[in-house]
């Protein structure tokens, strides 16, 4: 008897310390308070509301790039831009919204954070992939605009969604952008948010840990990640399914269990989303490897105690910048990979069907959906630290200005006027083609390797099958 | 240099391996056991003397032999280098596969009720009748074009034969019998997927294609022995038995350029260049005008380059074969050398 309650008892302790390393070591989350001479009342150093806000905004300005009826709608498109270049105050939450038993905490951006807006932290640079030398916040306005007057988000004239395009683009030029070229470039300089000051004045975190909570919170990862399994993150992400019941999608993200999902700490937001659908094939782990890293670089910062930085903690943190960095492009690149798989088989299905078909309509916007979400991820894979050269310009003419359409025409530049000007000359096999270039070039290039939806995949298979070609054996 | 050297262990192990390669020893013993049968149903050998007539000192560490695995180990090393040079099946499958999307202007998928079972046996049978008649014509092609003669026929200055004679190859054939491989199976492998969609699939035994496991098991090492399997007439005119393969390297001129093929007698049938064999085997192995001279490093590396050479210092005779002394145009390199030979050797006694 004494065995055994000895037993019972070392085991409760072996649990228990096990919840307390959860809860210390692998949530993001509770960091404490390292700034000298803090005043204030905060009892954690963590914060990135302003992201997350613009995580909300992002959703919100995607749902409402699909509600246009066709004819222009100068209101949509004004509720469209106070999402992305406005400050007002009021905005509601469009998504993530509460879904049956899934119940979102905060309603209105500003339950957030107050006075964010998208436009502003838009990449400026030019942007290669598309005609007439745009910005990224040209692109985008030029887009909500097409959006508000096309038709529930499509333009299937020309090949356009949208609500994909504005939306994939925005998890590069907005997100991958400022964390990636920003708060885990420039802001790990010795000069720029020391850690031994605060990062404004009355802050309760340093320059340095608020500057990296920043680069999570644009991640989009819940503070918990680490306990959840890729799967677990996807259904969060979805809210449940049809097949997947939504009370489970609340248990995995209500850490706190109140019966609500904190969209601050407990939501998962798009880029996490994308890494987690990678990882599902169990040949990745983006997820884990850089919210693990965003982790270890916070535990740095919270070992540092609010001192400056030395030069090899600066070091270390740059290498944990660096896993994120690759990891983070690594999932945009699977993601352009996927929707190149995805458009293709849609030619596949669209070749062999007419108009007059049942199911033309459900499959031309299906591709038309999909090589919006190709565009919108090969062009965000460009807005990165790294200038990504040849590849992007490769990308670029592969997948060129918008899908060969079944009539054969293409658009291939865009007028004064802001009207698409439409071409023949890419044919449909030769297009077909260009996926599977856009799917090698990922391979050899950027080295993806989840590979969904992988065109070829059986090519590599036969290959090996069939053996090695070297042979010296003489008949 | 110890990763260098540790490749090159590994690639040597492999050949005994690696079920794809002929010198398997899985298929090393299979074609023991049958050469053992052969000897005890034909002749009523006892266990110890099937074992002395099959590993007779005379033919395993012969000088022809001592040849074999010199060129056997110094190839391997050469190949290392020259293999990672060459044009890789995956990309040239890939060119194809992305050419028949421009070629048919889309993806054309066809038979598409049709069991997987009855695709991957189709591709099967394909990868193998591509490739033995792709061998045949390259053989053929390495005896009548007297520029690569001069490479084929290190080969042939065999004079006795091993299952490593098999590997008794120039690098220059190497490299083409590489290239071979690679343009069959990416048309192979690009057009299947292409029509039929991820339902092609290999059918192997062992990670080898069926077929070649099949012909491997049953024997295919006793082509370079001196067993004298026969299979009779008939199947012969289907299959290349080992008897088969040995007149193919005799040094009788009656026998030059016969039965160029790996595993089917067919191509050598409609190409008339079958020889069935007959109940006993009376003749010697090797190239005329060349006995005994041609198991030195120089002979088996550089002298082809030299003769090959010499084959293209006339365009017209690279192309038809030089003229010899008798003012006889031959047809094939190999002829040149019979028409130019000295003195017959005796014919080598059965063993």
């Amino acid at each position: 008897m004494r065995k055994f309650l000895s037993v019972g008892v070392s085991t409760l302790a072996i649990s228990m310390i096990g919840s307390a390393a959860l809860a210390d070591g692998q949530v993001y989350s509770n960091f404490p308070v390292t700034l000298k001479n803090y005043e204030g009342k905060k009892k954690t150093s963590v914060s990135y509301t302003g992201q997350i806000a613009r995580h909300a905004l992002h959703d919100s300005l995607k749902k409402l790039a699909g509600k246009g009826n066709g004819q222009p709608n100068p209101e949509l498109k004004a509720k469209m831009m106070s999402y992305f270049a406005g400050k007002d105050k009021g905005r509601a939450i469009v998504a993530p919204a509460t879904k049956g038993p899934f119940a979102v905490k905060q309603k209105g951006v500003d339950d957030i954070s107050g006075g964010k807006n998208l436009a502003g932290k838009t990449y400026k640079g030019t942007i290669t992939g598309m005609p007439n030398n745009m910005t990224g916040p040209d692109l985008l306005n030029f887009w909500i605009d097409k959006a508000s007057s096309a038709d529930k988000g499509y333009d299937l004239t020309n090949g356009y969604n949208y609500p994909q395009l504005i939306s994939k683009f925005i998890m590069g030029a907005v997100f991958y952008n400022q964390a990636v070229d920003g708060y885990l470039d420039e802001y790990l300089s010795a000069e720029k948010k020391p850690n031994d000051k605060p990062y404004k004045k009355g802050a309760a975190y340093t320059g340095k840990e608020h500057a990296w909570d920043e680069a999570f919170g644009y991640f989009g990862a819940p503070a918990h990640t680490l306990s959840l399994t890729p799967s677990q993150v996807y259904q969060i992400a979805k809210q449940g399914s049809k097949s997947k019941d939504p009370k489970d999608a609340l248990g995995f993200a209500d850490f706190n269990k109140d019966g609500m999902v904190d969209l601050k700490s407990e939501m998962v937001f798009a880029p996490a989303y994308y890494a987690a659908g990678a990882d599902k094939g169990g040949k990745t782990k983006y997820m884990h490897t850089i919210t693990g890293a965003f982790l270890d670089g916070r535990k740095l910062l919270a070992a540092a105690k609010g001192e400056k930085l030395s030069d090899a903690q600066r070091g270390q943190l740059r290498g944990y910048a660096s896993v994120i960095e690759n990891n983070w492009e690594g999932t945009l690149a699977e993601a352009t990979f996927k929707y190149a798989g995805s458009v293709y088989k849609d030619m596949v299905k669209l070749k062999g069907m007419k108009a007059t078909d049942d199911g033309y309509t459900k499959t031309l916007k299906n591709y038309v959906k999909h090589w919006g979400e190709l565009k919108g991820f090969s062009l965000a894979l460009q807005t990165g630290k790294k200038n990504l050269g040849g590849t992007a310009s490769t990308l670029n003419i592969l997948v060129g200005f918008g899908p060969v359409m079944p009539d054969g025409q293409q658009v291939v530049n865009i007028d004064g006027g802001g009207k698409y000007v439409r071409a023949g000359g890419v044919t449909w096999g030769n297009y077909m083609k260009n996926m599977l270039k856009v799917q090698n070039l990922l391979v050899k290039d950027l080295s993806v390797k989840a590979r969904a939806n992988d065109m070829t995949k059986e090519m590599d298979a036969l290959t090996k099958a069939l053996g090695e070609s070297e042979s010296a054996e003489n008949d | 240099m110890e990763s260098l050297l540790l490749d090159y262990l590994d690639r040597v192990g492999d050949m005994f391996a690696n079920p794809q390669k002929r010198v398997f020893v899985g298929y090393l013993a299979s074609s023991f056991v049958i050469a053992a049968a052969f000897f005890f149903l034909t002749r009523r050998l006892s266990f110890p003397f099937i074992c002395k007539a099959l590993f007779d000192k005379k033919v395993w560490w012969s000088a022809s032999a001592k040849g074999d695995y010199k060129l056997l180990l110094i190839n391997q090393a050469v190949m290392m280098g020259l293999g990672p040079r060459l044009i890789g099946k995956l990309a040239v499958a890939t060119l194809l596969f992305e050419s028949l999307h421009v070629w048919f202007d889309g993806r054309v998928l066809i038979w598409t009720d049709a069991p997987g079972w009855v695709i991957a046996f189709l591709f099967t049978v394909t990868v193998f009748l591509l490739d033995d008649v792709t061998k045949y014509w390259l053989h053929r092609i390495l005896h009548r074009w007297p520029v690569l003669w001069a490479f084929h026929k290190v080969h042939h200055t065999a004079e006795t034969l091993t299952p490593f004679t098999v590997l008794r190859t120039h690098p220059v054939e190497a490299v083409l019998f590489t290239l071979r491989a690679t343009l069959v199976h990416a048309v192979a492998i690009a057009t299947f997927l292409y029509f039929f969609g991820d339902r092609a699939t290999l059918i192997a035994v062992l990670g080898a294609n069926a077929f070649l496991f099949a012909f491997n098991a049953l024997g295919s090492n006793l082509r370079h022995s001196h067993v004298w399997l026969r299979y009779g007439r008939l199947v012969e005119h289907v299959l290349i038995s080992p008897a088969q393969h040995q007149i193919h390297h005799s040094i009788e001129s009656r026998h030059c350029d016969r039965n160029f093929g790996a595993v089917l007698a067919l191509w050598d049938w409609m190409g008339g260049s079958l020889e069935v064999a007959e109940r006993k085997r009376n003749f010697a192995l090797g190239v005329a005008g060349h006995r005994g001279n041609r198991n030195n490093l120089e002979s088996l590396y550089l002298v082809p380059f030299v003769e090959s050479y010499q084959s293209i210092k006339h365009p017209l005779r690279a192309i038809l074969g030089p003229l010899t002394r008798r003012g006889r145009m031959p047809e094939s390199g190999r002829q040149a050398d019979i028409l130019t030979m000295g003195p017959r050797p005796k014919p080598s006694s059965r063993p």
